[in-house]
């Protein structure tokens, strides 16, 4: 079942299409609300909003071409590198999955803060377009005209790209034909809960619904992380073994029996049916070792002490006994991409907010081309009108 | 006077006939590079390797004080020698003696009775005889051969490693050798050395007495256009068997006549071939065939050596072309009759498992052989009159008491595809029944005495003290208890010997009281702290059940075990326990979102409500999240 489903992509898939959705239902409430005195005009509202769809939707099917393209490729040239035999790569792979769905999985349960991230992003990026204008004529003019398509396009394709390059890190130790069925999936049921919170808002259901799928998220990630270990454990046996274990099946002789904490000769995810569902969900193994018990159960350990953290962090504004410490600083990224300077204050964000309110977008295009020919008049002309519009 | 002269001079006669020889083996390291690739450090004799071969003549005495000077125990097995009424001389340790530790001298005294032929001497010491200290054993006959021959040329062939033997059976027994694969060989030895010439002389005949001492792989071997004709088999004449090649397991012997052509223009090859079926793979570089010469003439060039590449076919076809005897149907020149039904049967199944180490055991019956603590003969000299009790000599020594004359029967039933040697110390046996190779490896052919097929033992079965069974087949063999002493029974590919594929033969008990120890070799157990006081775990005492008591004796390794354990148990309840917590925490964090945001909505509302009231209070609320719509 798992040459499928790679239920790592699923999860990957429906997390960054939901993040698409609030993006696009972010903008849309911005427009709802007056950017661009957009309630002045269903005109111009409902054109926006159009630009708003195609932007968002282009940049989502861009992002599956060049996904379709990037997997493809790749497992046609490439698949023989690593290929299924070596307990090394797909020790290294699991990891690498583990890592990329652990730093995803908390965020889908703070919607509401995703929201409110993707507003300020928004916000700032709207705001910014009218200056363009005094460098660039003709870029900027449609840049500003048609920024409710190019911000959505851009995001989107970003975001998109984002999740190709998570997809191919989770779904690089499976086969080529585990992708196209979580890949579709992942989209409708992102899709379909981004559009619930639109319209009702962050219920508790929903809320529900969240924590379930982290909840399983986590179990996934947590075996894939106990299994990973076992890989790494099973390379070394093979190697010193000189390759005997492959042909052992599940019996003895096909495990180190120093390093075992339990084996049964049956239910081997590798070689029975059914029983790798049961392995990536829950990270059953047939034979489990020191290795790969321990580390399920520290890597259990470390989400929930970062849970409390943040908990902790979200209640009191800082970290225990660290008065100036937050997580967000905890992250090097942090600190080189100098984000300390870009964090706004309720004040700041407000009137940042307002701003927006007051951007004028796609605006009436004589409105706009008279402006221009105003300010080239008066530019070139020897006695310039100060004061016009 | 007369009369006192005659027995005078029988006297002379008789003690010149039987001589005495004396040797001093001490056992040394020799460096030396018999396949003449690397040079390995090697167990030879006073500093020489190859070590020499002893010739005596039959009824002649052996005397060799035995002296090891290595840093590693050490010990010598007569092999094929019957050691009639001297057990405590047949040299396996923990048999019949303790190990020779380094530094001690042992003596080894006994008279070569009974027999005659073709045997070998090795070390009985884990797998120190791959190391070098193997040579052959020649007894004479006192009557000539009833064949004529010109000349006598003696023949080993052996496979080889470059490892020392104490690395090699490390690795072998670990757990990181799951399937149990043998060590392979670097290379097959012809005489100690490779691409050897045997210098001959035109229309003559020789005796060649062959011995494979290999310590694992089988060998065929055979002379271009020449044939063999065999006259004897592991020191038990045969009727002359002419044949084009001969199939030697490790331990077995032939003595064969070779009859050379009259003209001189041309050399022959000289072949010997290792079993590559015994092997678990192949090295691209091991040469299976390795290419020696009968030489007619050395002025004339030698023939090139067989080719080894595409190893898979070129063995196939070679073999194809040979036509080794099957050994069974060698018919002894005494035309010894098949004896009587047995009195005695001792059944035994041969399977291989992993045990609880993770390392592959060899198993009769399910029972390794552990050597037990004190030498088993040494276990029938002090137990007096509780010898006869199979229980004392352990339970994990496969022993079983044979009583005096009893006719035995030894069915092998062989649940391995590999070939094995079975050795028999102290006896020939007749090799009254074999299978062929079993095809299916999960049916193999067992002895079935309702089965005609199974039965049809031969009128004048072959004996020997070295017999092979087939994969996946069985044999059975039968020998009179006519010789007291306790003996051992073993695959001599010693790999599997370490594997504990060995039982033990108590036969006689009380008539090998009889026998002696010399003191020389209870000081030997001294100086290895070794008891040879007591039953197989080193108890006695004066009752029964003091002797039956096995109380801290050597056992086999507990079994693999199955499934979960108390430790299984305990960490999927652990992992469990935290996974359940951890999602809990997960639960917790997410609703905190909904609460708070839902609380604030809610609080917003209330302060709105009592704004629009009139509440002062109200006017103080802020909702600074969001702005209010127009």
């Amino acid at each position: 079942m798992v040459n499928v489903f790679n239920v790592q992509i699923f999860f990957i898939v429906f997390r960054e299409s939901l993040e698409a959705v609030v993006v696009v239902s972010v903008l849309l409430a911005f427009l709802k609300q007056g950017l661009g005195a957009a309630t002045q005009d269903p005109v111009v509202y409902k054109k926006l909003v159009r630009q708003v769809w195609l932007g968002s939707i282009l940049g989502v099917v861009v992002c599956l071409i060049i996904g379709c393209a990037f997997i493809g490729a790749f497992y046609s040239l490439g698949n023989d590198i690593w290929s299924k035999s070596e307990d090394l790569w797909e020790g290294i792979f699991c990891i690498i999955a583990t890592v990329l769905i652990s730093l995803m999985g908390l965020a889908m349960l703070r919607i509401n803060k995703m929201k409110e991230k993707w507003r300020i992003k928004l916000a700032r990026a709207l705001t910014k377009v009218p200056d363009k204008k005094k460098d660039r004529f003709k870029i900027g003019y449609l840049a500003k005209k048609y920024c409710m398509f190019i911000l959505p396009f851009i995001t989107c394709l970003r975001e998109g790209l984002e999740a190709v390059v998570f997809v191919g890190g989770v779904g690089l130790n499976s086969p080529a034909t585990a992708f196209p069925i979580p890949v579709i999936t992942g989209l409708i049921a992102g899709i379909v809960v981004g559009t619930l919170l639109y319209f009702s808002g962050s219920t508790v259901s929903l809320q529900i619904f969240l924590i379930i799928s982290t909840g399983i998220l986590y179990l996934i990630a947590a075996g894939l992380f106990s299994r990973g270990v076992w890989y790494f454990e099973q390379h070394v046996y093979s190697n010193k073994s000189g390759g005997d274990a492959a042909e052992q099946g599940s019996g003895p002789g096909s495990y180190d029996i120093s390093k075992s904490v339990w084996h049964v000769n049956c239910c081997n995810p590798e070689i029975d049916n059914g029983w790798d569902v049961f392995n990536a969900l829950l990270g059953w193994q047939n034979s489990a070792t020191y290795g790969s018990v321990i580390s399920y159960n520290i890597y259990w350990l470390f989400i929930i002490v970062t849970i409390s953290l943040m908990l902790y962090e979200e209640k009191t504004g800082h970290l225990p006994f660290l008065k100036n410490l937050t997580l967000a600083q905890l992250n090097p990224m942090y600190h080189v991409k100098g984000k300390k300077k870009n964090e706004l204050t309720k004040e700041e964000q407000n009137a940042l907010f307002e701003k927006v309110r007051q951007t004028n977008i796609g605006q009436d295009d004589e409105e706009e081309s008279s402006l221009v020919r105003e300010n080239f008049a008066s530019a070139s002309s020897e006695k310039p009108e100060k004061g016009s519009l | 006077m007369l009369v006192l002269h005659s027995f005078w001079w029988l006297l002379c006669a008789l003690t010149v006939a039987a001589k005495t020889h004396t040797f001093y083996f001490n056992a040394t390291y020799v460096n030396a590079s018999p396949d003449g690739t690397i040079e390995r450090r090697m167990v030879g004799i006073n500093n020489k390797w190859p070590i020499p071969t002893i010739r005596v003549k039959k009824n002649d005495r052996v005397k060799i004080h035995f002296t090891n000077l290595l840093n590693e125990n050490s010990s010598l097995h007569f092999h094929g020698l019957f050691q009639e009424g001297t057990n405590a001389m047949d040299g396996p340790d923990m048999v019949t003696q303790c190990p020779v530790a380094p530094g001690t001298t042992f003596l080894f005294d006994f008279e070569v009775k009974d027999q005659a032929g073709t045997y070998w001497y090795h070390s009985h010491s884990g797998a120190q005889y791959s190391d070098g200290l193997r040579g052959l054993f020649i007894v004479e006959d006192d009557v000539p051969l009833a064949v004529d021959y010109d000349e006598e040329v003696t023949l080993t062939v052996s496979d080889f490693y470059h490892d020392v033997s104490g690395v090699l059976v490390k690795n072998f027994m670990s757990r990181y050798n799951p399937t149990g694969a043998e060590p392979i060989p670097q290379n097959a030895l012809f005489n100690e050395t490779r691409n050897a010439s045997w210098v001959v002389e035109p229309n003559k005949t020789y005796l060649l007495r062959i011995a494979n001492m290999g310590i694992f792989t089988s060998q065929y071997l055979f002379i271009e256009n020449h044939n063999f004709t065999i006259i004897e088999a592991d020191g038990v004449y045969v009727e002359p068997r002419e044949v084009d090649s001969l199939y030697l397991a490790s331990a077995q012997r032939y003595s064969v006549l070779v009859h050379t052509k009259d003209t001189v223009d041309k050399n022959f090859r000289f072949v010997n071939i290792l079993d590559q079926d015994m092997l678990d793979f192949l090295p691209e570089d091991l040469e299976v065939i390795s290419t020696n010469w009968m030489v007619y003439n050395k002025k004339n060039p030698l023939p090139k050596p067989l080719k080894n590449d595409n190893i898979g076919t070129t063995f196939q076809d070679l073999l194809k072309r040979l036509n080794p005897v099957d050994d069974f149907y060698l018919v002894p020149l005494s035309k010894e009759k098949l004896l009587p039904d047995a009195d005695v049967v001792i059944n035994l199944d041969f399977t291989m498992e992993p045990l609880g180490d993770g390392v592959t055991y060899a198993a009769f019956n399910g029972i390794s052989y552990v050597p037990p603590k004190v030498p088993t003969l040494m276990s029938v000299f002090s137990s007096g009159k509780y010898a006869d009790n199979s229980q004392i000599y352990g339970s994990n020594t496969n022993s079983f008491v044979i009583q005096p004359n009893e006719v035995v029967d030894i069915v092998l039933n062989n649940m391995d595809p590999g070939k094995h040697p079975f050795h028999l110390h102290g006896h020939t046996f007749q090799i009254i029944s074999r299978s062929p190779e079993g095809q299916d490896e999960e049916n193999p052919i067992k002895f079935d005495p309702s089965n005609s097929n199974h039965t049809d033992y031969p009128e004048y079965p072959m004996i020997r003290d070295t017999v092979q069974v087939h994969p996946n087949g069985f044999f059975v063999i039968r020998f009179k208890a006519n010789n007291p002493g306790v003996w051992f029974f073993h695959c001599h590919v010693d790999w599997h010997l370490e594997q504990g594929l060995a039982i033990t033969l108590i036969e006689s008990p009380f008539e090998i009281q009889k026998q002696e120890i010399i003191q020389n070799h209870y000081d030997s157990c001294n100086r290895t702290n070794i008891p040879s006081y007591g039953n197989a775990a080193a108890n006695y005492g004066e009752t029964k059940e003091a002797w039956l008591n096995l109380e801290g004796e050597n056992l086999q390794v507990a079994p693999l075990p199955e499934g979960f354990t108390q430790k299984g148990y305990i960490a999927l309840v652990l992992c469990t326990i935290i996974a359940i917590y951890g999602i809990f925490s997960i639960y917790k964090y997410g609703m905190e979102d909904v609460t708070s945001e839902d609380t604030e909505a809610m609080i917003a509302k209330l302060y709105d409500i009592l704004r629009k009231n009139g509440d002062t209070v109200g006017n103080e609320y802020h909702d600074e999240a969001e702005e209010p719509l127009t």
